[in-house]
């Protein structure tokens, strides 16, 4: 592989890298604020100029201040280069921490600095903020200027999800070229020049396509924010938990960011990823983290003649294990969840063909949404290539069991979750059902839907963001995601609640912890990340 | 009939079969200073061995710093010798100073000395005081107290508590001298001369205060070295090692003063040093008063590792930034690893600390100097008589905070 220097350290490049993806790749950062692996070049900072001191280098005249003489005499400077410009040639010597460097990004950053206004308190991104990194590294001096700040617009409302801030701005066009280059939507333009340089909407437009919290997520300082995330958690008392969104078969890896104070999960960021997602993520996938806490149930329910109560969880159990003990063996439905984890599914269908001896198998999911040639997927369900291979590839849908309900082919229900395609007027039958001895709908769920309305015993279990489990997106790719907050109340996993529930029914099985589950799945159905036809490796 | 009692030849020796005496001296005792438990081995009243067992007072200091950010290691460093809070204080800042390579304004360096030097008399004075007071002389423990309390006034004027004052920073002080330094300081130098003298009246030529401290808890040279004592203990015993002057650090290279030195090593000796040394500290801070610049910053302009001026945090950008960072991240030493020594109230106090490069410290750890004093106490115990105990670890000057931290 080539290489080239950077401060004396040899980093490999590839045929066509710029030195600064070359140190990217190799995790050395330059600093930088234009630049972007998913987007074009702007070579607008000026930040990451650096020092190429091999091949033809150009010398620039300038005046230097000799203290001895105490006036201007003549000198020269290298010419510097933009890293994320120039490309990288074999055995080419960069330095981006020599003497005439650091004082190139100490001025670009004292100009960047000059006008911006004091928002650090008020600010979002304080924590994050490039600005702020920078400032310790390369500037560290106070301001030389004197004059007041030009003032520009501030708290524009760019749409239904952003809010811009001109005077934090430093005009880096991330956002334009993202909207531009990934969304195909030319939204965003910069306005007048120099000191008044303003980014401003298309005339009649706003910001409103599917993707508008990337430009957020793009902008190193805090000139674009979230009308969701502002003012409600300072980052750095958020954790980090390595998740995947659970909002469509695309499975765009994320960061989920939560107080552990709190254990709330305040916002979700992407995680790059260069096979599933690149870099982005689309703002329903964002948004996804209000199921987390929002609409759970976190409860029992059971009804009892005609009402429904509220019961503790551990009540919630032993009501859903009576429930299931009078079923007669071959005639349990089993509902997998296209919103569940793998393990979560493997152990219910475990359950019920271990146990039961049902072959009955049905898969419910939420109905296909919008879809785009970007990262949306028509399926709206994190894990419907999961639930399909626990139940072997196939698996009726939701209108085969309503029918089977009404005929009498199946008497019970257990189903898991409660997202489904028909609504509750279509789900009578299941919430009407009369099993031997009374009502027969049992529903594990954590957030709230038709399908728990529709049970007569509701046990409340972990939302995705409270356990580690696995989710297999419609390339086939499983992936992992890990546990970010704790459930409240004592409240299990779906695959730790159905062995407790089994263990009353006199299930016995070798499973306590999510090892043992990701042990006992079967090969293809695999819990890490990898092709399908990896062998199952235990997790870590 | 034989007599019911043998005549003993020596009176230390026991005839009859017998086993030494376990005597629990417990953590809390009214006659120690602090809380230090010693299991002692009886013959009588002799002393044959004595188990020291310190950590009654152990924090977790050292574990805590690792958990905030370097400038909030100023409370913890307050609280280890606390009788002499502000050497502890400018110890810790000399150690992160010298990692990082930051220069202080010479107005600085002069005002820690003066300080440190106050710091250093309220500590001797407060253990010779309640040396006296353990031996039965009350009267000198409240003259010497009394004075304390007036420098604590002083401490008070200048940062706003009378102990725990945590006015260090790194890159200088908390905030600069008040107009009335100079003039209280001198003010109070007679009142010290006044009080000591009174004691020395009662004390020095008291035949039950001679008996009671010369010829007890005798050290020798090598032991004392060969322990790693130092400060007061190691100068009694007549080897003249101070960190002012074999490493000079600050300005102390450019005052005139002496180091006591003693000669058996015994309780007497270091009362004696004690009493000396506060004198020459009086002399420094004379001199050091008279040598500092009356005007001029007292904080470095190093605004990576000091605050800047609130007129420019509010005002600009810059300011906001540096405060942020130094507040939410703290102030980042480049990685790499320091041992700083100086002269603390009971010898050689050192830091040493090791820095990541980010902003919270990846170990700091005290050289306690008391904690090798007080391993050699046990050597300075054998021997003597359950009531020497009390006088010999009194002059030891053990500080549970120090020790234990």
């Amino acid at each position: 592989m080539p290489t080239f220097k950077l401060d004396g350290q040899e980093i490999p490049f590839e045929e066509g890298d710029t030195i600064i993806r070359a140190a990217y790749r190799a995790g050395v950062e330059i600093p930088h604020y234009c630049w972007h692996p998913g987007l074009s070049i702007a070579a607008n900072c000026r930040m990451c100029l650096v020092e190429i001191r091999s091949g033809r280098q150009m010398a620039l005249p300038v005046l230097k201040w000799d203290e001895k003489k105490k006036e201007y005499v003549e000198a020269t400077k290298p010419k510097l280069q933009p890293a994320c410009q120039v490309p990288a040639g074999e055995d080419m010597e960069v330095y981006a921490a020599s003497e005439v460097a650091l004082k190139a990004q100490e001025s670009t950053q004292e100009f960047l600095l000059l006008n911006h206004p004091v928002d650090c308190p008020i600010c979002d991104q304080a924590g994050e903020c490039k600005l702020q990194d920078y400032w310790l590294t390369s500037q560290k001096k106070l301001k030389r200027k004197k004059t007041e700040p030009v003032h520009k617009p501030k708290g524009v409302r760019f749409g239904p999800t952003i809010v811009y801030d001109a005077e934090r701005c430093i005009m880096c066009t991330r956002c334009i070229r993202f909207c531009d280059e990934v969304v195909g939507d030319h939204v965003l333009d910069m306005r007048e020049r120099g000191n008044t340089n303003e980014i401003v909407l298309s005339p009649g437009r706003e910001l409103d396509h599917d993707y508008t919290l990337m430009t957020e997520h793009v902008c190193p300082v805090g000139a674009l924010t979230s009308r969701d995330f502002r003012f409600k958690a300072r980052v750095w008392f958020l954790k980090s938990s390595p998740g995947v969104c659970n909002g469509c078969a695309t499975g765009c890896n994320t960061w989920v960011d939560h107080d552990p104070r709190y254990q709330r999960v305040y916002r979700l960021r992407p995680r790059d990823n260069e096979e599933v997602n690149g870099y982005w993520m689309c703002d329903d996938g964002m948004m996804t983290y209000h199921g987390f806490h929002e609409d759970r149930i976190l409860t029992g329910r059971v009804r009892a003649g005609g009402r429904v109560n509220e019961a503790p969880r551990e009540l919630a159990v032993q009501a859903a294990a009576k429930v299931l003990e009078k079923v007669e063996k071959g005639k349990l439905a089993v509902v997998l969840s296209a919103q569940h984890a793998s393990e979560d599914n493997y152990v219910l269908h475990k359950l019920a063909r271990e146990h039961f001896g049902t072959d009955h198998v049905y898969l419910t999911a939420k109905p296909d949404w919008k879809a785009d040639d970007i990262l949306r997927h028509r399926d709206q369900n994190p894990n419907r290539a999961g639930a399909l291979a626990v139940a072997g590839g196939k698996a009726k849908s939701m209108e085969d069991l309503v029918k089977d309900v009404e005929s009498g082919v199946v008497t019970a229900v257990i189903s898991l979750g409660a997202a489904t395609t028909l609504n509750e007027a279509e789900l009578a039958p299941l919430a009407n059902l009369e099993g031997v001895g009374g009502a027969a709908h049992v529903n594990l769920t954590s957030n709230a839907g038709a399908l728990a309305s529709a049970a007569s015993v509701v046990v409340p279990v972990a939302s995705h963001a409270e356990m580690s489990g696995t989710f297999i997106n419609a390339q086939g790719i499983a992936q992992q995601f890990k546990k970010a907050v704790r459930a409240p109340g004592g409240i299990k996993t779906a695959w730790e609640t159905l062995i407790e529930i089994g263990a009353h029914l006199g299930w016995t099985v070798d499973i306590a912890r999510l090892n043992d589950v990701r042990k006992d799945m079967p090969a293809k159905l695999p819990s890490a990340t990898g092709a399908s036809s990896a062998p199952a490796a235990p997790a870590s | 009939m034989e007599p019911y009692y043998e005549e003993l030849e020596d009176e230390g020796s026991l005839e009859l079969p017998s086993e030494p005496m376990k005597l629990n001296m417990g953590p809390s005792h009214p006659a120690m200073h602090g809380t230090i438990r010693m299991v002692l081995d009886l013959d009588g009243e002799t002393v044959m061995d004595v188990d020291i067992q310190p950590g009654y007072l152990h924090r977790g200091f050292e574990k805590s710093c690792e958990r905030g950010t370097w400038s909030q290691v100023f409370p913890y460093a307050d609280r280890l010798n606390y009788v002499s809070p502000m050497l502890n204080n400018v110890g810790f800042a000399l150690a992160v100073e010298k990692l990082v390579g930051l220069e202080v304004p010479e107005r600085c360096t002069y005002y820690r000395t003066v300080l440190g030097e106050l710091a250093r008399i309220c500590d001797h004075l407060t253990c010779n005081g309640a040396t006296a007071m353990e031996l039965g002389a009350f009267t000198p423990f409240l003259w010497l107290v009394k004075v304390r309390d007036w420098i604590w006034d002083i401490l008070e004027q200048e940062t706003g508590a009378r102990l725990t004052h945590s006015f260090g920073r790194i890159g200088g002080m908390a905030k600069p001298p008040t107009d009335q330094l100079e003039e209280t300081v001198l003010a109070i130098f007679p009142e010290i001369d006044h009080a000591m003298m009174e004691t020395e009246a009662l004390l020095m030529k008291n035949r039950i205060f001679l008996d009671r401290t010369q010829g007890v808890g005798n050290l020798s040279p090598e032991r004392a070295i060969a322990m790693g004592c130092t400060g007061p203990v190691l100068r009694s015993t007549g080897v003249d090692y101070d960190v002012r002057k074999a490493n000079p650090y600050m300005f102390y290279d450019r005052f005139d003063f002496d180091i006591p030195v003693g000669h058996d090593g015994d309780n007497y000796d270091r009362f004696v040093c004690r009493f000396e040394e506060l004198r020459q500290s009086m002399k420094i801070i004379r001199q050091a008063l008279e040598q500092m610049p009356k005007s001029g910053p007292v904080n470095s302009p190093d605004i990576r590792y000091v605050y800047p001026e609130k007129e420019d945090v509010y005002n600009s950008i810059e300011g906001t930034i540096a405060h942020f960072k130094l507040v939410m991240e703290g102030l980042k030493p480049p990685p790499g690893e320091v041992y700083s020594f100086t002269e603390g109230g009971n010898g050689e106090l050192g830091f040493f600390i090791v820095s990541d490069g980010s902003g919270t410290p990846y170990r700091v750890r005290c050289r306690p100097p008391c904690w090798y004093n007080l391993a050699a106490c046990k050597e300075m115990l054998v021997g003597d008589m359950i009531a020497d105990i009390i006088p010999t670890f009194g002059s030891i000057n053990m500080i549970g905070g120090e020790c234990d931290r």
